[in-house]
């Protein structure tokens, strides 16, 4: 049941088997408005921008709503299994488009409704369960995606994946898989988002605005990420914090750094811990990559990508960790090529161990 | 788990900073007559947080005061907004279930109630609101007593009504969201159909939020062109007439619109957000824009001037809240039911204990 953005209710229909609903429309158009003499008739739009997002719960709606707001869609579409909700969500967003531009907003169970995108948004997924590590959410997840991802490439073969459902990094590894996409294509939202609570946490503290702060943290999203203290700068001036001194030991000083990243990946779980799910900060996070990729911003964003080769990643370790990555229309367009520290080389070579080896483990049993 | 909530706790950071930045020579200490524009909601559930976002993404205020009766719920969703601020401005944001929090605010938009259940008309929800109202209206009203006062609760009308008598604030402070979403559904319905832009549609509903509000038909225009004017003067009869019938139906639906996407996914959200932040930013900016929205009605269209009830009418918002009610024509009808929504709403109000 697909229910588009030009009729959504019944009445609406069953008017229209015999005239329009007004009693208008066929004609009324004609008397309100009239074309320029010779006019040619209209020709498609050059550029139409659709993006997919399969899931309509609190993570995929509060990605919808961004979207929305900061108009970077022509098309919109919302697929989940729970069809009264998801109709529920489509009216809901429809009766903002007084205030909204002219947006087409199309839902339905299928996901034949996603065809044509640019993008497609994966947040599909169980919520992570309040002490539940990201890892264990991963069996629930793969059955899913087995469903999920190659009819969405199918109807979308040229679009971008963005996986936001956890975890984040194997889950970007077996959509990519799943699809048959090149691996510049599909990319997880990753720690885009830890990177954005580092800086918040930095920016308080430094009393600048947090755009003014660029800091990263990469490799795997959630427990085992790594805060890149080597390259931090504020207000453009770089500055090394692991190696601030200034009357402090060093350990000292490490053991607070990692107080600040323990504290940065905490802050997911305390959101979870008392609303019950993360929803706004994520909804910003992917709207964020979402710019950068349909406007071809060519802005630098820490995503989590297939990682083999970088940083001293062997080529045959086929997994997707978070490395600040250069975007655009075209998905992953390079790496950024930082100077890390031989220990935060060495973390980002065990993440990817660990990975690995729990791919390992699993059957994808993957058809090509 | 210890929570960290500024970086102060860990220590080093005054030498990053002392580091990074120093004052100019001779720098005076920052002018105490800065003004930063503030907005409190109340109320953090799904319409509270939806209004929240929308404000914040459309970077209407350097402050956002949150509060809430449930604690841990509130602190979640504070946390969850200021975990944007990378991708945010620089807006403060503040929550506390103490009423404190809000002081100093230059719109106060209170959204807290029960949720309407499917079935339940918006009259049904009154009790359960008005004693939530006695507890969240004086220290409001005692912490910020400049303030504008932008009712969302429903049902928004009688509530609004609540607010102006418990807040002492005069009427032109104290509004309620009234018809301004009913109008944006019947805009979009409209727009749909005419396959035009739905902000290219003038189209008013006004009176009661609700079951009983009133379509103004001879209002609706599009690009500028009065449609009934139109056909009319097309001697178009025929087409005139058949409207009448599908014209309580397309009303009906609007208002029914609600219902369903209660019945679908449990509550409204986002519509309810976009819909008062675009009031927030006609008031906040000052900008002189013309919203049906529920306001003391005492006086137009017939309405005796001491029946002191809030019912939408097409009002022009300013910094200082209602500045005018547009005089859009009303048929003798649509007065009749406007005037039959105050009797109404008159005699509910007579039987509160406010």
């Amino acid at each position: 049941m697909v229910a588009g953005g030009c009729s959504y209710f019944d009445i609406a229909n069953m008017a229209r088997k015999s005239s329009s609903l007004l009693g208008l429309a066929n004609g009324v158009s004609h008397q309100l408005f009239h074309p320029v003499p010779d006019s040619a008739p209209p020709y498609p739009a050059k550029r139409h921008t659709k993006i997919s997002v399969v899931g309509a719960g609190n993570v995929g709606m509060a990605i919808a709503q961004t979207i929305l707001t900061q108009h970077l869609v022509d098309e919109l579409a919302l697929v989940d299994r729970k069809a009264d909700m998801l109709r529920g969500e489509m009216l809901d967003l429809q009766h903002a488009a007084a205030f909204l531009p002219h947006t087409r907003i199309l839902s339905s169970t299928e996901l034949d409704v996603t065809a044509g995108s640019d993008i497609c948004i994966i947040t599909a997924g169980v919520r992570q369960m309040p002490g539940e590590t990201r890892l264990n959410l991963f069996q629930r997840n793969l059955v899913l995606f087995k469903q999920i991802v190659p009819p969405v490439a199918r109807h979308s073969p040229d679009a971008l994946l963005l996986v936001v459902s956890n975890p984040v990094d194997v889950l970007a590894y077996i959509a990519w898989k799943l699809s048959g996409f090149p691996s510049n294509r599909v990319i997880g939202s990753g720690t885009n988002l830890d990177s954005s609570r580092l800086r918040f946490q930095l920016a308080q503290r430094l009393q600048v605005n947090a755009q003014d702060v660029q800091a990263y943290m990469v490799g795997e999203h959630g427990d085992g990420s790594i805060a890149l203290w080597s390259s931090i700068s504020v207000g453009g001036v770089p500055i090394c914090l692991g190696h601030l001194a200034n009357g402090k030991k060093t350990a000292e000083a490490a053991e607070e750094l990692e107080e600040i990243r323990k504290s940065v990946v905490d802050g997911a779980y305390e959101v979870i811990y008392l609303k019950g799910y993360t929803s706004w900060a994520i909804g910003y996070s992917v709207a964020d990559l979402v710019r950068s990729l349909v406007r071809d911003l060519h802005r630098v964003h820490p995503v989590s990508l297939l990682a083999k080769g970088s940083y001293g990643i062997p080529e045959d370790r086929e997994v997707f960790l978070s490395l600040p990555a250069k975007l655009g229309s075209s998905g992953v367009l390079g790496v950024a090529n930082l100077e890390l520290t031989e220990e935060e080389e060495n973390r980002l070579r065990s993440s990817a161990d660990t990975l690995w080896q729990m791919q390992q483990q699993l059957d994808l049993k993957v058809k090509s | 788990m210890q929570k960290v909530s500024s970086l102060s706790e860990l220590g080093f950071a005054d030498d990053v900073h002392r580091a990074l930045f120093r004052p100019i020579h001779q720098a005076a200490p920052p002018s105490p007559t800065s003004r930063r524009t503030k907005i409190s909601v109340i109320g953090a559930g799904n319409v509270g947080m939806a209004i929240a976002q929308t404000i914040l993404t459309q970077d209407l205020t350097d402050e956002l005061a949150l509060v809430d009766a449930k604690p841990d719920k509130l602190r979640g969703e504070m946390l969850d907004l200021q975990h944007a601020a990378a991708f945010l401005p620089r807006t403060r944001i503040l929550a506390s279930t103490d009423y404190d929090v809000t002081a100093d605010s230059d719109l106060c938009i209170i959204t807290a109630g029960a949720r309407q259940i499917p079935g339940e008309t918006r009259i049904d929800l009154l009790q359960r609101n008005l004693t939530l109202f006695k507890e969240i209206v004086p220290p409001l009203a005692r912490h910020s007593p400049s303030a504008l006062l932008l009712v969302v609760s429903n049902p928004v009308d009688v509530l609004t009504y609540i607010a102006w008598k418990l807040s002492g604030f005069p009427p032109n402070r104290v509004i309620g969201s009234g018809t301004n979403l009913d109008s944006s559904r019947f805009r979009f319905l409209l727009a749909d159909h005419l396959e035009v832009n739905a902000q290219d549609v003038q189209a008013y509903m006004v009176g009661e939020h609700g079951d009983s509000s009133v379509a103004l038909w001879s209002s609706i225009s599009v690009g500028g062109v009065p449609v009934l004017g139109q056909l009319a003067s097309d001697d178009n009869k025929a087409a005139v007439v058949m409207e009448q019938g599908v014209l309580e139906r397309i009303r009906k639906a609007v208002v029914d619109s609600a219902y369903e996407v209660i019945r679908l996914k449990g509550y409204t959200s986002w519509a309810i957000g976009y819909s008062v932040a675009s009031l927030a930013r006609s008031l906040l900016r000052d900008q002189h824009r013309i919203h049906p929205i529920s306001l003391l009605a005492a006086g137009f269209y017939g309405i005796p001037s001491d029946r002191k009830v809030f019912l939408s009418l097409p009002a022009q918002l300013g910094r200082s809240g209602v500045l005018t009610v547009a005089n859009v024509h009303l048929t003798d009808e649509e007065a009749a039911r406007l005037r039959h929504s105050a009797a109404t709403l008159w005699e509910l109000q007579q039987k509160l204990d406010v």
